[in-house]
């Protein structure tokens, strides 16, 4: 590939350039009208930052936000909790059972989130009335229970992929050594799995801050997410504050997905390799 | 006494029974019962697959209908967008750029699936600056008509599902390697041959892997269809979303949630015979495979 470039190497560029533009418009005509002073959002007026000034001055727009953070950190806490408990017992204890378990895992990866959505209402609703447990009606714990099946089903697969590719040497020299089950977890097979621990923590928070289809479901009233926010402004006519929030969602999520690419980077793992966990497969 | 294998894979896999497994359950349930009167929203007394029928008549079996030409156009979109822009990453930009590039398609992935649809029903809307534009240089004379069509539902998901696409395509590329390509133009293929006969079989497994997961939640959308469709744009998603909100009918609903599964799993496998009956022939020749190269290699080392 020295010397001349061929046409098909121009034009595969051209494709190139064509697609990432394509992949960035709508993104970019977002953050740029986050500044757009006009009364709607689709037509630009002038440019100003009056639309950053309403989220504080809005308070259904913060609580939208607040709530969002809020459970997408508790959401992340569970499934990496139960993912990584899941992935470690895959990647170490193998058997017939993970045919199964991981049956499973697809087939809470591949459900439609609509199918999950509309299950998952009317079993909160007799969770929570018909069989008399209130913590069910309460609306972020129904958010954090939406959120956390595929999240979890994507932290054991990268807890899982992490540890089947590192020798399991270490733990069972640490057994030999007579530490117990429980020490060799904390001190050997948990610092092993770690960064796979942390990447699969921020994408399971990134996931629930994504969410909308399950969260305009099975949320309350007084705990609506950000994103279901957003769909309801939809309908009564979409204003410049919902791109302005809308841009400060997408640094935190810039933000935690660089967190990932660093922590996935330190511990080793090559750019495919990342694309690879950042897709969950 | 040891404890059983699967010990610490308890509390996820209870956690998916509660919350998964018996509510999809209940729904399955739900859908061979009725909705009985006005107010009421399920009943289970009597059991049938009167919703089944209901749910397949002509008022909504055309939206079934239109869901799966949606989803099979828009996959092989991004499978026709994806293969030339996931070589082009893998084989041809320098190893410096690619982790660059690859973040850079990692990015609108991650970014909220609404808010990037909305980004969209900006530029598309008949008063937004696209519209504009092309009346300003003459293309157009009057208002861009594409908002609440189904080529927006479409262009929608081509855009939204892309990197789902993009991502395992260059993963495949990847690991095929310029080893198999160089061989190959030594035995004197030339380079669309060396494409056509060695990359793009050998990169098969992503190809598979990015129809489905392109395919798969592309068909249970309804967040595109309702911002980029509206009323015109239906899709199975939207339908079911409103027998459980709108008419509060959860039998209908959930028999047509359970349709759009069969439906989903009958086109994967269908798809998945055709291509077999296709490649029938081709497979007959003999081609090595990485691992076979894999295996030769280590017992040379041996």
């Amino acid at each position: 590939m020295t010397g001349r470039i061929s046409l098909t190497d121009v034009l595969l560029r051209v494709w190139g350039v064509l697609v990432f533009a394509f992949l960035f418009l709508p993104i970019a005509v977002i953050i740029v009208y986050s500044f757009n002073e006009g009364r709607l959002l689709v037509s630009f007026t002038e440019f100003g930052t009056t639309p950053f000034r309403a989220i504080v001055e809005r308070p259904a727009i913060r609580s939208a936000v607040m709530v969002s953070i809020q459970t997408g950190a508790i959401a992340a806490v569970i499934s990496t909790v139960l993912g990584t408990l899941a992935g470690v017992a895959m990647a170490r204890r193998p058997g017939k059972w993970v045919v199964v378990f991981v049956g499973l895992l697809l087939l809470v990866s591949v459900t439609p989130e609509i199918v999950d959505a509309v299950a998952l209402l009317p079993w909160l609703v007799l969770l929570g009335q018909d069989a008399g447990m209130p913590i069910f009606d309460n609306g972020v714990v129904r958010l954090v229970i939406g959120h956390s099946l595929f999240a979890t089903a994507v932290v054991s697969y990268i807890v899982r992929a992490r540890l089947v590719g590192l020798d399991a040497q270490l733990e069972e020299a640490s057994a030999d050594l007579y530490a117990t089950p429980l020490r060799t977890f904390r001190r050997i097979t948990l610092p092993l799995a770690m960064p796979a621990v942390l990447a699969g923590g921020l994408l399971a928070f990134t996931l629930s801050l994504d969410n909308t289809i399950i969260s305009a479901f099975v949320q309350v009233s007084g705990t609506t997410p950000w994103p279901v926010y957003v769909l309801s402004a939809l309908r009564s006519g979409l204003r410049p504050e919902i791109a302005a929030v809308s841009t400060l969602m997408l640094l935190l999520t810039l933000v935690s997905l660089t967190l990932v690419w660093l922590v996935l980077r330190r511990a080793g793992d090559s750019s495919t390799q990342i694309a690879k966990t950042m897709t969950g497969n | 006494m040891r404890a059983p294998k699967f010990l610490l894979a308890v509390p996820a896999w209870a956690w998916l029974t509660a919350f998964f497994i018996l509510p999809v359950a209940t729904v399955v349930y739900f859908s061979f019962g009725y909705k009985p009167g006005l107010f009421g929203t399920h009943a289970t007394d009597v059991l049938s697959l009167d919703r089944y029928r209901e749910a397949l008549s002509p008022t909504f079996f055309t939206t079934f209908v239109n869901t799966l030409r949606i989803g099979i156009l828009g996959t092989l979109i991004c499978l026709l967008i994806g293969i030339p822009m996931a070589y082009w990453m893998a084989v041809k930009v320098s190893p410096r750029w690619r982790t660059l590039l690859l973040a850079l398609v990692i990015v609108p992935f991650w970014t909220n699936f609404l808010v990037r649809t909305i980004g969209w029903q900006v530029i598309l809307a008949p008063e937004g600056w696209l519209s504009g534009l092309l009346q300003s240089i003459g293309l157009r004379d009057a208002p861009l008509a594409i908002l609440y069509t189904r080529p927006a539902v479409l262009l929608g998901v081509v855009y939204n599902y892309l990197p789902l696409m993009i991502l395992p395509l260059f993963v495949a590329f990847d690991r095929v390697g310029p080893a198999l390509r160089e061989a190959s133009k030594d035995l004197g293929a030339d380079r669309l041959r060396t494409f056509l006969r060695v990359t793009l079989p050998m990169a098969r497994p992503g190809m598979i892997a990015g129809i489905l997961l392109v395919f798969i939640p592309l068909m249970g959308d309804y967040i595109t269809a309702v911002v980029l469709g509206g009323a015109r744009g239906n899709m199975v998603g939207q339908l079911v979303a409103s027998q459980f909100q709108a008419a509060q009918n959860w039998a209908l609903g959930s028999a047509m949630a359970v349709l759009l599964i069969v439906v989903i799993a009958g086109a994967v496998l269908a798809g998945g015979l055709l291509a077999w009956l296709v490649s029938w022939p081709v497979r007959h020749r003999t081609r090595l495979g990485l691992a076979d190269l894999e295996n030769i290699a280590v017992q040379e080392r041996a």
